[in-house]
């Protein structure tokens, strides 16, 4: 149940009672601390995508995956997964949720910690 | 604007998901898309084994391994099976005999005298209608060909008297 510091009354059309929705989201000025200011992510993310390095982290993210043979794991699950199911009953979704909690996992240590520092590198320029 | 030591980690590692996520994405709807355009040719379980049925199959109904015996049931490109002795029938231009095609060759062994037999042999007139080679001994004046006394060599180099020869092994003596 949403949290509303004003009520706010039901709209009526016609003689149509329509049911409260009770997951409608807040309306701006019942906004919590979210408002109109962009969050520290979201300017980062903007620079890091206005200055081509998101695209460039990305790349290099891929082909070390494919080179420690991370993207061949996950296409052996998706390929089982979808040999069990039948491969006309399957969508994306279900294989991104198969994937995403594995594929997270078992990503190798020198993998993250080669990204993590060419990210950490970017925020320290990017701060400044 | 600096940022606190760690914030920096966090938010790499919220980075770094963000990354892993898109990446996840795509690997996702690539394998989905290979699934579905049926490009991966294991991914069905009965066609795999329908494949592998067919193969064994092939390979029983291979030629080259059932040999001469089972000839008669193979099947060319065409459609077509053949026997595996030929039957038509030809006349030998040698002795004028009818052969049949597959017992050609080995009559021809015997009838142009690559074997024991032709050789020793002498020509005869009544029913052979060619001869070619003479080895001296009277021959028949029906022949077409011109007989010599001189003995003509076939082209093994052995001399040889060409002459009929019933298929049971016997032939006439002078």
């Amino acid at each position: 149940m949403v949290k509303q510091l004003y009520h706010v009354p039901p709209k009526r059309r016609r003689f149509i009672r329509r049911k409260h929705s009770v997951n409608r989201p807040p309306t701006p000025d019942a906004a919590e601390d979210q408002g109109k200011e962009p969050t520290l992510q979201e300017i980062i993310n903007i620079k890091l995508i206005e200055s081509g390095e998101k695209e460039r982290l990305m790349e290099l993210l891929r082909e070390r995956l494919i080179d420690c043979g991370w993207k061949d794991e996950m296409k052996a699950l998706c390929r089982a997964y979808i040999k069990k199911k039948g491969r006309n009953n399957v969508t994306v979704d279900d294989l991104v949720h198969l994937i995403t909690p594995k594929g997270r996992a078992s990503v190798p240590d020198s993998v993250k910690a080669e990204l993590l520092q060419r990210i950490r590198t970017f925020l320290m320029s990017a701060a400044l | 604007m600096s940022v606190p030591n760690e914030d920096t980690t966090q938010l790499s590692s919220h980075f770094l998901g963000d990354l892993l996520d898109s990446i996840i994405v795509d690997v996702a709807s690539e394998c989905h898309r290979i699934a579905k355009l049926g490009l991966d040719p294991n991914l069905d379980e009965e066609e795999e084994e329908m494949r592998l049925s067919a193969q064994a199959r092939a390979r029983v109904a291979d030629p080259s391994n059932s040999g001469e015996t089972n000839n008669k049931y193979v099947v060319d490109i065409f459609g077509q099976t053949h026997p595996s002795v030929a039957s038509e029938i030809f006349e030998c231009m040698n002795c004028g005999r009818s052969i049949a095609a597959g017992r050609f060759a080995p009559h021809l062994e015997k009838c142009m005298g690559k074997g024991r037999k032709a050789r020793l042999k002498v020509t005869r007139s009544s029913t052979a209608a060619q001869n070619r080679y003479s080895r001296g001994s009277p021959v028949s004046t029906y022949s077409p060909y011109s007989n010599s006394t001189t003995t003509n060599r076939l082209p093994n180099g052995t001399p040889g008297v060409v002459g009929e020869e019933y298929s049971n092994g016997t032939y006439p003596e002078p």
